[in-house]
């Protein structure tokens, strides 16, 4: 009964931040539909970012919200955060502004995320290592000080990203089985489904959301 | 139901003003509320309705339900309508919990519980639960019926434990806690045995269906969670509101998204998504609130087509149909769905991600400032400081453009059915016009058939001795003959006295019959009626349909006296009984002249006819006789027209029947004559 697509056994939020044009919309793209897309903007419509894949034998469906990187709504995109039970802050290695903002990223990210969340730092951009701006040890000492998983991916290539996004998984999906990570609590960005023993009594819903009116 | 209640709970209201607080006057018929009022009112009561049979027997705050609906219409009456609304907001913040208070004692009176306890008076209506009832056998029609009564003792819990606790706790307390209740019956669903078969999308949708109908219940209360009484949720909504026409003058460049104010598709789609937006007040449960939310987001991303929209695109875009939409009661709305919806939701899923968009769409605004505009301080300063109504009137007419033009595509759409119908229409007359025209040809050829059987019998037998002196004999066969162009039936049979008549002759004869008919003169008249009536050609004719109908009464009348009337003869009397209420009208009334049972006057179609009657008829055919045709239910009709022969009546027959007119089974006839009653009430 598990064996469909559509079953899963856990839903993780995660959110996507880092300064406009580090490759966030990029990222999410190449990890949901394997694609790279040059200067075509990134649709977030249908699927709206989600992928479901497997951790340790367990369905996990992943939804991964995207901001809007403008920086003019730096300021009022704080409400992505709730409830995220992954971050992934992203940097653009050829330049370095991008990474030296990181800091302030990172304290929102901790600041309006609970204790469990996991936050993963992505170097964007690893196939123009020849316009390099930001070492890679540099911003894994940045991550090792934090506490933070790092890896230096490529959109473009699709280099690392399925890792960033597993990894990140995996460690959630970890906190969970320590008990660290409170499924009850709203805010953990983790829904569980417990798989039905017997057979569905109901027929799937034609729309998840469906409403009253 | 609700508003029956109302009046009761009117304590301080000036009753003749409506009860929206609107400027116009109520009026007790509708509800208190002015004309205007009343009727958005019952539209909101039927729309809910309809949306699920609930009927809250709570006292509504109606005056808070200033649901706009999805009109759009112009900006300036939007804000209007919003100050005035805010104005009153804060004394109704008041006097909803004491209407709530009152309503709670009422209840009590009228269970005649004296006690000052709360909890156990307070009844949720039933309809709440038959509403349940039906929605589950729609939703989960193969559940058993278990799932379905825990479903309902869970809503009845949930709803009586928030009712109770929203007096003790402040918002973020009873928020916790109703989030605990979504987790309670999450929790009882794993262990109990009943669900075991139940799978964890069918789980999902259960608990759904659960906060709908609780928190729909709850909605529609007062200050419990929408807007709870203990917050300033309300003078955010109004500060929002004025704050948003503020902005008013903020537009897509201000933002930089791609929106073409000019491109008539791009208008449509804000329109809809400020539709949406605009809707969502209007929605009670979270569920469909974040469902308005989504539909408005997914306008928004359109937006940016045929480029596929990014995350980049959908902020900025929403906060201008945010800015351009105003929706009422946004920070309420806002706050209840963060508060009570189920949390799991709101973090995870579309309807959430959009929601939060919105959320940081509404916080932008509340924020925005020069910087976030990237604009120049003193511009901001000078638009800010610009009155309300001068900004944003492109927008505001562009978009009232889009209403308008939505209107009248609906409109042309409608033109469009109604034409079709129109042509659907004329297809059937024609087809009807087809069908007549055979028919009529079916039925000439039938008479034709049976004029071709008949002349030979006839002719020998007819004596009419003027026409026999003109040769008679030699009358060629009828069948050839072209018959006046009437109507298939009756000019049949009219021709068949001419057919008799020799061809020579015809002209003649049809010629002196109309002068008859016209004037009514006497002697020829009885001189051919007594020829005629040994015609037997007629009475081969009587079991024809047309002897069946009317016939003429100057016949009987000329030749009968009142006394001899024959009883199956119908009509005949109506005749005199006309004439006679014109002069003795005081005689007549009903008072006086009771109907007598009408046992003998029974109009036996199949009863013999005497020939000259049925002659009679068909000498006198006209346009009336056609008339009577139609009318085959109620054969005294005829008597009602105006009579030609009246003079004849008067003259010699109309007294007689005067005198028995009380006696005589006439009257009992006559009943249904519409002339009587007005004879009878004024005396002329
Ligand atoms: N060469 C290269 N370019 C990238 C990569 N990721 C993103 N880009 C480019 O960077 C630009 C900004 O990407 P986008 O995803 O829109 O950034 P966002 O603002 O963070 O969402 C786009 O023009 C992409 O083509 C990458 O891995 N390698
Ligand atoms: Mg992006």
């Amino acid at each position: 009964m598990t064996s469909g697509p559509y079953n899963y056994s856990y839903i993780f939020k995660y959110i996507i931040i880092g300064d406009m044009g580090v490759g966030k919309s990029c990222l999410l793209h190449q990890f949901t539909d394997k694609k790279f897309m040059a200067d075509c903007p990134h649709t977030i419509g249908v699927e709206f970012g989600t992928r479901i894949i497997e951790v340790a034998g367990q369905k996990i469906k992943l939804q991964i919200w995207d901001t809007a990187g403008q920086e003019r709504f730096r300021a009022v995109t704080r409400s992505y955060y709730r409830g995220a039970a992954g971050a992934l802050m992203v940097y653009d290695i050829t330049r370095r502004s991008t990474y030296n903002h990181l800091s302030s990223w990172l304290t929102d990210t901790r600041n309006l995320t609970n204790p469990s969340t996991v936050i993963f730092l992505i170097g964007n951009k690893s196939d123009l290592d020849a316009q390099r701006d930001v070492t890679y040890e540099e911003a894994k000492q940045f991550a090792d000080e934090n506490g933070l998983m790092f890896v230096e991916a490529s959109a473009k290539t699709g280099q690392n990203v399925e890792e960033a996004f597993l990894e990140t998984a995996k460690k959630i999906y970890q906190s969970i089985q320590d008990g660290r990570l409170d499924l009850n609590a709203a805010e953990s960005g983790v829904q569980h489904k417990p798989a039905s023993p017997g057979r569905p009594l109901a027929a799937p819903p034609s729309s998840r959301d469906n409403c009253a009116c | 139901m609700i508003t029956s209640k109302m009046p009761s709970l009117r304590i301080d209201q000036n009753d003749l003003k409506c009860k929206n607080g609107c400027d116009y006057f109520g009026n007790p018929q509708w509800q208190g509320y002015c004309s205007k009022c009343h009727r958005e009112q019952m539209q909101r009561q039927r729309k809910a309705e309809k949306a699920s049979s609930f009927t809250s027997t709570l006292p509504r705050s109606d005056q808070r339900k200033s649901e706009r609906g999805l009109k759009l219409s112009s900006h300036a009456s939007f804000s209007k309508f919003e100050e005035k609304r805010l104005r009153q907001s804060e004394t109704l913040k008041k006097t909803n919990l004491l209407k709530f208070n009152v309503f709670k004692k009422n209840i009590t009176d009228d269970h005649e519980i004296s006690t000052e306890r709360r909890q156990p008076e307070f009844k949720i209506p039933t309809a709440v639960f038959e509403g349940m009832k039906a929605d589950f056998r729609v939703r989960f029609p193969s559940f058993p019926p278990q799932i379905d009564r825990d479903a309902r003792g869970f809503v009845h819990t949930f709803i009586l434990d928030v009712i109770k606790w929203a007096a003790i706790m402040n918002v973020d307390e009873l928020s916790e806690r109703v989030q605990k209740q979504y987790q309670r019956f999450m929790k009882h669903m794993e262990t109990s045995q009943h669900y075991a078969s139940v799978d964890s999308d069918a789980r999902e949708l259960l608990i759904d269906f659960v906060e709908k109908h609780a928190m729909t219940y709850l909605h529609e209360l007062p200050s419990i969670v929408f807007s709870p009484s203990g917050t300033d949720d309300e003078r955010q909504d109004r500060a929002m509101s004025e704050r948003i026409q503020q902005l008013s003058w903020v537009g897509e460049k201000h933002l930089e998204c791609k929106l073409d104010r000019n491109n008539a598709e791009c208008r449509r789609l804000l329109y809809k998504a400020i539709s949406e937006l605009l809707g969502m007040d209007a929605a009670r449960w979270s569920g469909a609130k974040l469902a308005r939310v989504r539909r408005c987001a997914r306008h928004v991303l359109r937006l940016a087509a045929p480029a596929p929209a990014s995350a980049d695109d959908l902020l900025p875009a929403l906060i201008l149909a945010v800015l351009k939409a105003n929706p009422p009661r946004l920070i309420s709305n806002i706050n209840y769905v963060t508060r009570f919806c189920n949390a799991q939701r709101l973090m995870t899923g579309e309807g959430g991600y959009y929601f939060t968009n919105l959320c940081c769409a509404v916080s932008f605004i509340q924020n925005m400032t020069a910087e976030s505009l990237s604009m120049d301080k003193k511009e901001f300063d000078c638009y800010m400081a610009m009155p309300a109504s001068i900004g944003g009137s492109a927008w505001a007419a562009a978009l009232s453009l889009c209403g308008a033009t939505r209107e009248a595509e609906e409109q042309s759409a409608l033109a469009a059915k109604l034409l079709e119908q129109t042509k659907e229409i004329q297809r059937e007359a024609e087809n009807m016009a087809n069908n007549a025209a055979t028919f009529e040809e079916q039925i000439a050829k039938k008479v034709q058939d049976v004029l071709a059987k008949t002349p030979l019998e006839i002719k020998p037998r007819r004596e009419l001795p003027r026409l026999r002196r003109e040769g008679v004999g030699s009358a060629p066969p009828p069948t050839t003959e072209p018959g006046p162009a009437r109507t298939s039936e009756p000019p049949a049979l009219l021709n068949e006295p001419s057919v008799v008549i020799d061809e020579t002759e015809k002209l003649n004869i049809l010629g002196f019959e109309v002068v008859e008919e016209r004037s009514p003169s006497k002697s020829p008249q009885l001189d051919r009626l007594s020829d005629l009536k040994q015609s037997s050609s007629t009475e081969l004719l009587t079991p024809s349909p047309m002897v069946l109908t009317p016939f003429d009464c100057r016949s009987l009348d000329e030749v009968l006296t009142p006394d001899e009337f024959p009883d199956n003869i119908p009509g005949l009397s109506d005749v005199n009984y006309d004439i006679d209420l014109s002069d003795f009208s005081a005689d007549t009334s009903l008072a006086e002249d009771p109907p007598a049972p009408d046992r003998r006057r029974t109009f036996d179609p199949f009863a013999p006819q005497t020939s000259k009657d049925s002659y009679k008829l068909l000498e006198s055919f006209d346009e009336f006789s056609i008339v009577d045709n139609a009318r085959e239910s109620d054969p005294y009709e005829v008597v009602h027209r105006p009579d030609p022969f009246g003079s004849v009546l008067d003259n010699d027959e109309g007294r007689a029947s005067i005198l028995d007119d009380s006696g005589s089974p006439t009257a009992a006839c006559l009943l249904p004559s519409p002339i009587q009653p007005q004879n009878s009430a004024k005396p002329t």
